[in-house]
């Protein structure tokens, strides 16, 4: 590697290119922290100019990469494992904000929440908010297609990008759109959905140069609910039918005992009464006729499905303070345990009380303490278990019982994961879900980006899953 | 060179036997659904024809979830009558009419008049069902909202035209039917009437199209939904500026007859990353070759 440092450090500057262990070792994990694997060195372009010339030095070199957002990720998938990692945090730029026509382009390091800060003025804001928002960038998000929240209105990251300029491994710059006729610029071109295919390749299709992404006019009016049931069933069920009633709530949060518990004593304490089942945490937005016939109908459903009460937040602050508790239940449980496994398996609505019961008797068979806190109106769990990865017996039953919940939501009907990535850390469930021949495809797929296969190398789909790549060896590692 | 044969397989698994013997004798399919929409503009020169119309029926429909998967030959108008005893629909309603079917609406990513607020096909497929070039059987997706789980083959097939895989079944999202459904056409006193903040549909009609509707003077169709008080106050507003006339729905499917086809001068971006899609997926181009007006 002490050739390819040279010519980095020649690109980007000796201070922007790490290569020694002890200055590596904040790149061993991501926001998972079971995995832990450390690269080989560290590069950190600064502009465009010198992302798009590290890329072709790589490329030339034919080394394998990983890019690297802020490290927020929940599925170990920007860890480079004895290959170079690629941190983008530098490339901050806010390049082009149009209030007029709702578009803002940035470079992939900016922060997510910091795109909302600065659109602000014009009452406009960046609509996927994923829990990390304050922190994570719009590049990772592109990666890995993320959501959030309020992704159950307005839809995740893929439905907000316009366009996108992407470095290829090979160092080609390319541009890429949805090829759908009528938002493009000439209204009779029209192609593939490339910039479809390329959100949420968790970086294994190449990098982020720039991307124009949809800005979202604030809403009139919002206003935040919060439900208290004494079973996590009856909330299930007041979700289902808040959905099907035809109402549609920006948001809806189901958090369960265990998470108000570590909330409520933590600083994030949000005013959950301790003494719930669980809590749904609703929101409203839009305009403002008619925004309280739907909070009264939420109220009803939740009432007729058993909850206890129905607290309406009053004012900004005590609605921040209802978020804040959501926003940071991960955060909290670093209260219980040093470490947090995450699942983030999607199921059908309907199957939301059955597998509730059935996550928390695994949980109850493995002798482990299983916090749900996750997007109930979505169908997408979050099944978190706080556990001490430096003992192995608890560190085993932890595997196991994951590998119990996530065999069970594949067997209702559900997904693996609905916004976290495959990443390394949901590798072993591919199989389980997908076919061979539409594994093989996803190989196909990956082929036409990146066909040397450099490009987060190991991770999404197993090696073993791709016939051509038995044909021909692997890229050199 | 043998006589060109019509295949309309009842089952996916007869569509992978049909195009693997195709493969394995590079003859080249045009893929037909209803066929409203043949070509793009650019002829397909296509050995046999593969018509997907009689794989037609609604596998599962689960209203409680407000998904629904079908078979790639149903048509629009089967899912419609499906739904609504639920008061749910499936928010394709492309321009054309409702005997076209979802496979072709989903493969040519046809858009209609509410794909800006109820979504476009590449977001209400969940997940899909296809067979490629190389008679590859995908499954591609699943049936839940929301899905990050490996490479998104769907997005990479719908819109595609038949070119990368031939769509058999697909898993769509539903949404509910509003509480409150109205359709005004609208008569501005002056230039463009004031525009609720979130109508279901606005469309601005020309004259010809105005009398097809039977309000010669109307210029603007425009659908509101939601709760009473919400529709209510977007009447309102629409009122606020010039005259408004209610009418059927209906007035809606009439309109999605007479703007369709789509242009058929369509022009294909055939870009290095295109080209290797293609070639990934479709190798020997037996699948609707030249409509896409690529060069072999």
């Amino acid at each position: 590697m002490t050739a390819l440092a040279t010519t980095l450090e020649r690109i980007v500057g000796p201070t922007h290119v790490l290569a020694r262990p002890a200055s590596l070792l904040a790149y061993r994990s991501d926001a998972l922290p079971g995995h832990r694997v450390m690269p080989a060195l560290a590069v950190m372009p600064g502009t465009r100019e010198e992302l798009i010339a590290v890329m072709r030095a790589l490329a030339e070199d034919g080394t394998p990469y990983v890019a690297r957002g802020a490290g927020t990720g929940l599925s170990g998938g920007a860890l480079a494992d004895g290959v170079v990692l690629l941190a983008l945090h530098r490339l901050r730029r806010i390049i082009q904000i149009d209030p007029v026509a709702r578009t803002a382009t940035v470079e992939p390091g900016v922060v997510n929440a910091t795109l909302t800060r600065a659109v602000a003025a014009h009452r406009l804001h960046y609509a996927p908010d994923p829990s990390s928002q304050t922190a994570c960038t719009i590049g990772g998000n592109i990666a890995e297609n993320a959501g959030g929240p309020h992704c159950l209105k307005y839809g995740v990251t893929l439905n907000h990008v316009i366009r996108a300029t992407v470095v290829l491994p090979s160092g080609e710059v390319v541009q890429l759109d949805r090829g759908d006729a009528s938002a493009s610029a000439s209204a009779s071109s029209a192609g593939y959905d490339l910039l479809g295919a390329f959100v949420g390749s968790e970086g294994c299709f190449g990098v982020v140069a720039d991307v124009t992404v949809r800005l979202t006019p604030d809403p009139e009016r919002v206003i935040t609910l919060l439900a208290d049931f004494m079973s996590v069933r009856s909330a299930a069920n007041a979700t289902s039918r808040i959905i099907a009633a035809g109402i549609v709530p920006a948001a809806l949060e189901l958090m369960d005992q265990a998470t108000i518990e570590a909330v409520e004593s933590s600083v994030y304490a949000a005013g959950y009464p301790r003494d719930a089942a669980a809590v749904l945490l609703a929101e409203v937005d839009g305009a403002a006729a008619g925004l309280d016939d739907d909070v009264r109908a939420i109220e009803a459903l939740c009432l007729e499905s058993g909850a206890r009460s129905v607290r309406i937040a009053h004012d900004p602050a005590e609605r921040t303070r209802l978020w804040l508790g959501r926003k940071k239940a991960f955060g909290a449980m670093g209260r219980v345990a040093p470490h947090l496994v995450v699942q983030d398996a999607v199921v059908p609505r309907t199957a939301l009380a059955d597998l509730l019961e059935d996550i928390q008797a695994i949980g109850v068979k493995h002798r482990l303490r299983v916090c749900n806190v996750f997007h109930a109106g979505d169908g997408n769990l979050h099944p978190n278990i706080p556990y001490d990865a430096d003992d192995a017996d608890e560190s085993a039953r932890v595997h196991k019982a994951m590998k119990e919940i996530m065999t069970r939501c594949i067997d209702a009907g559900g997904t693996i994961t609905g916004e976290h990535g495959v990443g390394l850390d949901k590798l072993p469930y591919m199989e389980a879900l997908f076919t061979p021949d539409t594994l093989d495809a996803m190989c196909s797929l990956r082929s036409v980006f990146d066909p040397t296969r450099r490009s987060n190398p190991g991770k999404v789909v197993p090696v073993r899953s791709c016939r051509e790549w038995h044909a021909t060896p692997a890229a050199r590692v | 060179m043998s006589t060109p044969t019509v295949f309309a397989p009842t089952t996916g698994a007869e569509v992978v036997d049909f195009v693997r013997e195709a493969h394995d004798a590079t003859r080249s399919l045009r893929i037909v659904g209803a066929g409203r929409w043949s070509d793009a503009g650019h002829a397909v020169r296509a050995s046999d024809t593969l018509s997907l119309a009689r794989l037609r029926g609604i596998v599962a429909y689960r209203p409680d979830d407000l998904t629904i998967t079908v078979e790639a030959g149903t048509t629009l108008a089967d899912i419609d009558a499906a739904t609504r005893e639920r008061r749910q629909w499936c928010p394709l309603l492309a321009w054309g009419d409702d005997e076209g079917t979802v496979g072709a609406t989903l493969a040519t990513a046809t858009t209609g008049p509410f794909a800006e607020t109820l979504g476009r096909p590449r977001d209400l497929a969940l997940g899909i069902e296809a067979v490629d070039g190389t008679a590859r059987m995908i499954v591609a997706g699943g049936r839940v909202v929301k899905n990050v789980a490996g490479f998104d083959l769907t997005r990479a097939i719908v819109g595609a035209w038949g070119t990368l895989a031939v769509i058999t079944r697909a898993h769509l999202r539903l949404r509910p039917r509003p509480q409150v459904d109205e359709t005004l056409a609208v008569t501005p006193r002056e230039g463009f009437p004031t525009l609720p903040v979130a109508p279901l549909a606005s469309f601005a009609l020309t004259p010809d199209l105005a009398a097809r509707l039977g309000v010669a003077d109307a210029r603007w169709l425009v659908r509101l939904g939601g709760n009473a008080t919400a529709v209510a106050a977007m009447r309102a507003t629409l009122a606020s500026s010039g005259h408004v006339h209610a009418l059927d729905p209906d007035a809606w499917s009439v309109l999605r007859r007479v703007c369709a086809p789509p242009s058929p001068a369509m022009h294909w971006r055939w870009d290095t990353l295109s080209r290797q899609l293609r070639d990934r997926f479709d190798p020997l181009h037996i699948l609707n070759p030249g409509l896409l007006g690529e060069a072999r």
